[in-house]
């Protein structure tokens, strides 16, 4: 565990936001505290994984753990799936360039014609990590229900990933619009943030940061890191959409309050759509500020009915509730 | 008897003074009881017995709207004559056309209703059939008739009995009539009481109109209690005064019941004499009983008891020697008692005026009065004539008005309404001056030897009289009614009523009420105790003087009743008659109640409080008529009731109030579904109700109804189970293909029933609604959890975990109930709509509706519908197709696993040989192998995959067999198809030396040498246990130089591998056949060149094919490194093992060999 006080994401966090639709430059506070507030939830989700896994036994977790916590978002556990399998591809390809590069090779050099039949192995290797992804199986899918491990069959098309497609292609519609108006120096710069990462080549920072080895053991499996990369990534944009929201009705609320002093309702309203119509949205915009990350942080942590259920009626209060996963 | 019994029932409160007691007690004897005429019992018995015939008019007003009992009566009635004919019938043989006439004319009437006897009426058939005879038949039929009725009275309803019993015998319109009409020897009056006796009818009718209304009222109106209190004290007033009178009076009652008790001695000797009658009324029975002396078929002691029984019931008035006493003093007393009872009024004049209150008043008053003062001389038999006692009853109002002169002064008020009742009153009682009897029988002597018909007349008289006493029984009873209350006592709590004199307040409180009650032709409230039968036959017989007497006193009373109801016109006319109406019992009760809780406290001292049977099904006939109530044939209603409950009643005790049945709280019967009745059919079958509301549980309640739903998570359920059958076939056939020994037994057979959810055996319910069965709506639950348990894939699951879910998922469902009643529950709100307003009714309406409850219920417990439908789309549908693709993949993969044994085996198997495996041609593998042998016709696979034979191809049996199998196949096919097998070289003989290289020649030539130049044998034509151990690459990598030449020929240039992988090989030779092929295979491939130089390689190349052969090497690497390794053989051995240890694939490996080979070729 690092030193809580100093941010060590900063910039990190600044590219996400941006990633995320923060267009201006975030004060250095707002970043630490979303920074505290990952930190927070990464602690937890290490928290709860540990808990897991040890109920099942193992000391150290698993991706499954990681996966479990977050199973409500089907969304969010299919791009997980997704980013996991291709991980993987990518892992394989890399072994399969390392070790199997000479074999194309030679083989490539050989035509002999029985060489055909044989060669058909290495190639198989490589055109399935291509064109099919290891599918990350998670253990309450319907194939763990059977004693039998149930062979993959390419054909098929899995639907949840049409779900995560479509999770997909809305995330990428966002995006879209937020990079319709750039420069092609924006956009670069805008790509590059992209791949900003709390872990991506910074794994010793970040198990320091999250207190590997405190709350949980501290070498984690790459997986793991990854995955953490991954939700860290999710954390910080799934804030600064919601912040953004906050302050946008905040301003709204501003102008229509303004308008109201300076006149009538009516010219509220013209400039509402004048606003519409007009205003560069980007430009002129004033960063997110601690308050509305709060505010944002407050409604993420709202309890949903369905945890209370049992309480009604004569139920009793819990104490606390526990932290919600964003 | 009557008397006897009378007082067996009546509480200690009623007992007269002891005086009176005894004389009530001989009246048993016949003898007391012509002497008990003065004891108010005997006054009550005459009362009771008044019936003389009467005006039949108001018999038949009063039939019609009378007690429907009172065609019981009839009934009985009709019987009793038919029994006396029998009776009498050998003695009246010879006057026989008179007997049927005498039965015929009653029966007529008494069908009719009597409505066509006229009150003076004799019938006309009868008066000729009648003569003399008649009159003694008469007497006796009437005699007879009234005890037979009676007793049938007796038993059917307590009403007639005490009726009988009471002393305050009450007038009904019937009986007036029959005085009015008998008023015995004063024939001559009859014109004159008819007059009055229309007065009194007209009187009656209102009084009866009002009371009607009245107790029809207690059904519609609810009367407070309020007034009760002061009834109640108003009621002990006049007790009190009463108890006064009584006082004073016991001593001279003495002296009355000594003088009774006289008189009935003297008819005691009479009819020892039996024909002297002193008895003017029994004087004709008894004479014609002597004359057919000898028809009569009794003794004289029978008749002489039967004479005793039927004089007893008479008033107390009664006596012998004065005629007309005992009408004179019943009307007498019903209207000082009815005076009296005007509590409201009368307070103040029933007693002396007491000198302290008034020291004056007796210098102004010189002839004092008051009511009580009456009393006493009545008591005393004091008053000769009715105009004695007007004249005593005016005096008081006139004393009265003459004290307080102030004309606004209160007591003026009640007096001049006193005098008004009064004036009332007054025409009531009979013009009757007392005469000794002896004056009077001698005019009937006279009389009766002057006229026969006069006889005749007084025949009929006494008839009427039988008849109309028994209407009036029941008229009776209800003035009774409240006498008997007083008693209370009889249920009631002795000591208050101890306190009270009896006789007094019996006879007095009786009058006021009969008056009230006489009106009420409706079932009688008023029987209270019931005597026995015999007791009230004998009371029946009473003599018909005191009939006639009773009778006449009897009719005034309805007109007092009658007045006294419109007297008070203030006040509310409904609610003044309720109050007069309901004086008496409202002020018993009040008074029950007080003593119940004296001093504000439950009083523990008093007798429990218990229901009686009479009571409550008098409370029931009650509803009965409340609810009949608007029917104008309400008397044809009643009458099956009541002729059906009398029965019953008679049994019991019964005590009628005229009160509604609020008062009688202990009586009262809940309302009983009507399906719990004790219902009978025609048969007297008990009815079974049990039909109408015992009802099955319809199926089906405790099992998942069926839904789209439903069905889709139950095929969900059944693709696992399918599913899991297959695997556990993929399990059996990679188990068979690891193990080398399998057993019969050792694979469970999986075959797993559908689910089938079980209902409830049939169960019975009692009731409507759901059942609550708390443990079975548990266990159905429980069954529904482990259902969504197994549709999530749990295949097990322990009854703890089911348990606890079990009991979340309650508890969930009651929060939602909860929650979803708390918003059903929500108070209505005001429409506002203006549509609704059309509809005044609906201005209220429902907070939420029904689809806006339901919504908000289930996003108060954190769902929605879309998370609902979401799960469905997701846990249910998808999990569907997901479960079929993994069944569809399963499946093909054990297809992929049988494959070899389907695809190649064609129809009979025959081309099981084609894949190359030798093992076929060794023979049908089902004779060594057992039929069967793994059982794949039980676990169904043959039919499954249509398997025409059983026996099992090897290659399915071990794994190894079957990579090598396929290995073979597939080099075989493709060397066929691409490369056509080279020729096989030669074997080595000295002539084929020559050619070769020189470095070889040497060598060559020495093998042959060693050889006896016999052409040299390669090793892998050797038979298997001759071959030379498999050479193997020792750890450190380098080929070893050739070893030694053994004696052993073959090349052989390493030391022998570890003996493990000799053994294998040994093994591997020896058990697997296949080898020899592929060795031979390779051995021609590497013989040919057969330079010994390249021994190393060729026998690297060997290892590493046997190594292939062996684990299913991996011939890329193998092929790759042979091509670079021509030079080098232990590279090409390193890698040939490399590659057995890694992959099991054995396919290419043929391909591979054959590669290197060809390469070995080319390069040499």
């Amino acid at each position: 565990m690092g030193d809580s006080r100093s941010p060590k994401y900063r910039q990190e966090i600044q590219q996400m936001m941006f990633v995320s639709g923060e267009t201006a430059e975030p004060s250095i506070e707002t970043t630490s505290l979303i920074e505290e507030i990952v930190r927070q939830q990464v602690i937890e989700i290490l928290t709860r994984s540990t808990a897991l896994a040890t109920r099942r036994g193992v000391r150290s977790i698993s991706p499954d753990d990681l996966i479990f916590l977050i199973r409500h978002d089907k969304a969010k556990v299919s791009r997980l799936k997704t980013f996991l399998s291709w991980k993987d591809v990518r892992k394989n390809v890399k072994d399969s360039d390392e070790k199997g590069g000479g074999d194309a090779a030679d083989f490539a050099g050989a035509d002999d014609p029985i060489a055909g039949g044989v060669v058909a192995g290495p190639q198989d290797v490589t055109s399935k990590s291509k064109t099919k992804r290891a599918r990350i199986g998670l253990v309450w899918d319907v194939n763990s229900f059977y004693s039998v491990q149930v062979p993959e069959r390419e054909d098929e098309e899995d639907e949840e990933e049409e779900e995560q497609n479509y999770a997909t292609l809305q995330r990428l519609a966002a995006a879209d619009e937020r990079t319709k108006n750039m420069t092609k120096e924006e956009y670069v710069f805008w790509s590059e943030c992209r791949q900003a990462s709390f872990t991506y080549r910074k794994g010793r920072r970040f198990r320091e940061w999250a207190g590997f080895g405190v709350v949980t053991e501290s070498k984690p499996n790459d997986d793991i890191v990854d995955i953490l990369g991954f939700l860290t990534f999710e954390i910080v944009q799934t804030l600064t959409e919601e912040a953004l929201k906050v302050k946008e009705r905040e301003d709204r609320e501003k102008r229509r309050r303004g308008g109201a002093e300076n006149g009538t309702g009516e010219n509220t309203k013209k400039r509402k759509r004048e606003t519409g119509l007009f205003d560069p949205p980007e430009e002129g915009r004033t960063p997110v500020e601690p308050k509305h990350i709060h505010e944002a942080y407050r409604k993420l942590q709202a309890t949903p009915n369905k945890s209370v259920a049992m309480l009604l009626h004569n139920g009793r209060i819990p104490h606390r509730t526990p932290l919600r996963l964003i | 008897m009557s008397l006897g019994h009378h007082h067996a029932w009546q509480p200690p409160g009623h007992l007269r003074p002891s005086d009176d007691f005894n004389d009530t007690r001989s009246v048993n004897g016949f003898s007391k009881s012509a002497s008990g005429s003065r004891t108010p019992q005997m006054r009550a018995s005459a009362g009771a017995e008044g019936p003389q015939p009467g005006n039949l008019i108001s018999e038949a007003d009063m039939a019609v709207e009378e007690d429907p009992r009172i065609a019981l009566f009839r009934d009985m009635y009709r019987q009793t004559e038919a029994k006396i004919n029998a009776l009498f019938s050998g003695t009246l043989t010879s006057d026989e056309p008179s007997e049927p006439a005498v039965a015929e004319s009653h029966d007529p009437d008494s069908k009719s209703g009597r409505a066509p006897e006229p009150p003076s009426h004799p019938d006309p058939p009868k008066k000729p059939a009648r003569k003399l005879d008649d009159d003694y038949d008469d007497y006796d039929d009437d005699d007879d008739d009234d005890e037979d009725a009676d007793a049938g009275d007796a038993t059917e309803s307590p009403l007639k009995p005490k009726t009988s019993q009471e002393p305050s015998g009450l007038p009904s319109p019937s009986h007036r009539p029959s005085t009015a009409a008998s008023t015995g020897p004063d024939g001559s009056k009859d014109v004159k009481k008819e007059s009055l006796e229309d007065i009194r009818k007209k009187l009656e009718e209102d009084k009866k109109a009002t009371e009607e209304a009245a107790k029809r009222s207690f059904h519609t109106l609810f009367y407070t209690l309020e007034n009760d209190r002061d009834a109640m004290l108003d009621q002990q007033r006049l007790e009190e005064s009463e108890r006064q009178v009584e006082a004073e009076m016991s001593g001279q009652a003495n002296a009355g019941n000594n003088n009774s008790n006289n008189s009935s001695n003297g008819y005691g000797s009479l009819s020892s004499a039996n024909l002297g009658a002193s008895s003017l009324t029994l004087k004709n029975l008894i004479a014609r009983i002597d004359m057919k002396r000898n028809m009569v078929q009794a003794s004289d002691a029978e008749l002489r008891s039967l004479m005793s029984e039927v004089r007893k019931n008479r008033s107390k008035w009664a006596s012998e020697d004065k005629i007309g006493q005992e009408e004179l003093y019943e009307a007498a007393e019903k209207v000082l008692s009815e005076l009296k009872a005007m509590t409201e009024h009368s307070t103040a004049f029933l007693t002396r005026v007491n000198k302290r209150d008034a020291p004056d008043y007796y210098t102004i008053i010189k002839h004092p009065m008051d009511l009580g003062t009456m009393t006493k001389k009545l008591k005393a038999l004091q008053y000769k004539s009715k105009q004695e006692f007007v004249d005593d009853l005016n005096l008081i109002w006139a004393n009265c008005f003459k004290y307080n002169t102030n004309p606004e002064h209160f007591l003026r008020k009640h007096a001049l309404y006193m005098r008004k009742e009064t004036e009332k009153l007054v025409p009531l009682i009979p013009e009757i001056v007392i005469r000794d009897r002896a004056e009077v029988e001698a005019e009937e002597r006279r009389l009766q030897l002057a006229e026969l018909d006069g006889a005749e007349e007084s025949d009929d008289e006494p008839i009427m009289s039988s008849r109309g006493r028994k209407a009036p029984g029941k008229s009776t009873k209800k003035g009774t009614a409240p006498a008997k209350k007083t008693p209370g006592g009889s249920e009631g709590p002795p000591g208050a009523q101890s306190s009270q004199p009896p006789a007094p307040t019996r006879a007095d409180s009786d009058v006021p009420m009969e008056g009230i009650q006489n009106g009420f032709s409706t079932p009688p409230p008023g029987t209270q105790t019931p005597s026995d039968p015999a007791g009230v036959s004998s009371a029946a017989r009473g003599s018909h003087d005191d009939s006639m007497e009773s009778d006449n006193l009897m009719s005034s009373n309805p007109v007092l009743s009658a007045l006294s109801a419109p007297g008070v016109e203030l006040e509310d006319p409904e609610y003044k008659v309720w109050k007069q109406v309901t004086k008496k019992d409202r002020a018993l009760i009040a008074a029950e109640r007080h003593r119940l809780f004296k001093g504000d406290k439950l009083n523990f001292d008093e007798p429990a409080l218990l229901r009686t049977k009479a009571g409550m099904r008098r409370w029931i006939r009650n509803q009965k008529l409340a609810a009949a109530e608007g029917d104008k044939t309400e008397s044809n209603t009643r009458e099956p009731d009541a002729a059906g409950e009398t029965l019953a009643e008679g049994i019991e005790e019964e005590e009628d109030r005229v009160i509604p049945d609020y008062y009688d709280v202990m009586s009262g019967v809940p309302d009983l579904p009507e399906r719990l009745a004790w219902r009978e059919d025609l048969e007297g079958n008990v009815v079974d109700a049990s039909e109408e509301f015992l009802r099955i549980l319809p199926k089906g309640s405790f099992t998942q109804t069926d839904s789209k739903l439903s069905r889709k998570m139950d095929a969900n359920m059944r693709q696992m189970q399918e599913t899991r059958k297959v695997c556990s076939k993929i399990g059996i056939v990679k188990q068979m293909q690891l193990q080398s020994q399998m057993y019969q037994n050792q694979f469970q057979k999986y075959q797993p029933e559908p689910f089938f959810e079980q209902d409830v055996p049939p169960h019975v319910m009692n009731d409507e609604g759901p059942v609550v069965a708390p443990w079975v709506c548990k266990a159905a639950l429980q069954r529904s959890v482990a259902k969504i348990f197994f549709h999530a894939g749990f295949e097990e699951y322990q009854p703890s975990a089911l348990d606890a879910v079990t009991d979340i998922a309650s508890d969930f469902f009651h929060k939602i109930g909860e929650t979803l009643k708390s918003y059903m529950e929500t108070p209505k709100v005001p429409a506002t709509d203006s549509q609704e307003v059309a509809s005044s009714a609906s201005q209220w309406k429902r907070a939420y509706t029904e689809p806006e409850v339901v919504l908000h219920t289930l996003s108060s417990v954190g769902t929605d519908v879309e998370s609902l439908e979401l799960y469905i789309k997701d846990d249910v549908e998808r999990l569907g197709t997901k479960l079929a693709g993994a069944h569809d993949r399963l499946k093909s993969l054990l297809t992929e696993l049988l494959r070899p044994a389907l695809a190649d085996g064609g129809e009979d198997g025959s081309k099981a040989f084609a894949d190359g495996s030798e093992q076929f041609i060794g023979g049908d593998f089902a004779e060594d192998i057992d039929e069967d042998f793994f059982g794949f016709k039980e676990m169904g696979l043959d039919k499954e995959f249509g398997l025409t034979s059983l026996s099992v191809p090897l290659h399915l049996l071990q794994n190894r067999m079957y990579n090598a199998a396929q290995s073979q196949n597939t080099s075989a096919t493709q060397a066929r198809t691409l490369f056509p097998p080279p020729v096989p070289y030669s074997r080595i003989s000295p002539e084929k030396v020559p050619p070769q290289i020189g470095l070889l020649k040497g060598f060559l030539e020495e093998k042959l040498r060693n050889n006896n130049d016999e052409p040299l044998v390669e090793d892998l034509e050797l038979p298997p246990k001759q071959r030379p151990p498999r050479p193997r690459l020792p750890a450190s990598g380098k080929i070893q130089g050739p070893p030694p030449a053994g004696p052993n020929s073959s090349p052989q240039k390493r030391p022998l591998p570890p003996s493990s992988s000799s053994q294998n090989l040994n093994k591997l030779g020896s058990t697997e056949p296949s080898k020899k092929k592929v060795k031979k295979n390779s051995g021609v491939a590497m013989g040919l060149p057969g330079a010994e130089g390249d021994e190393s390689t060729v026998n690297g190349l060997k290892a590493a094919n046997m190594k292939g052969l062996d684990g299913a090497a991996d011939e890329v690497p193998l092929v790759a490194e042979m091509k670079s390794a021509d030079a080098d053989g232990v590279t090409v051995a390193e890698e040939s093992v490399r590659g057995s240890e890694s992959i099991d694939q054995g396919r290419p490996s043929d391909a591979g060999l054959t590669n290197g080979v060809a390469g070995e070729h080319g390069d040499i």
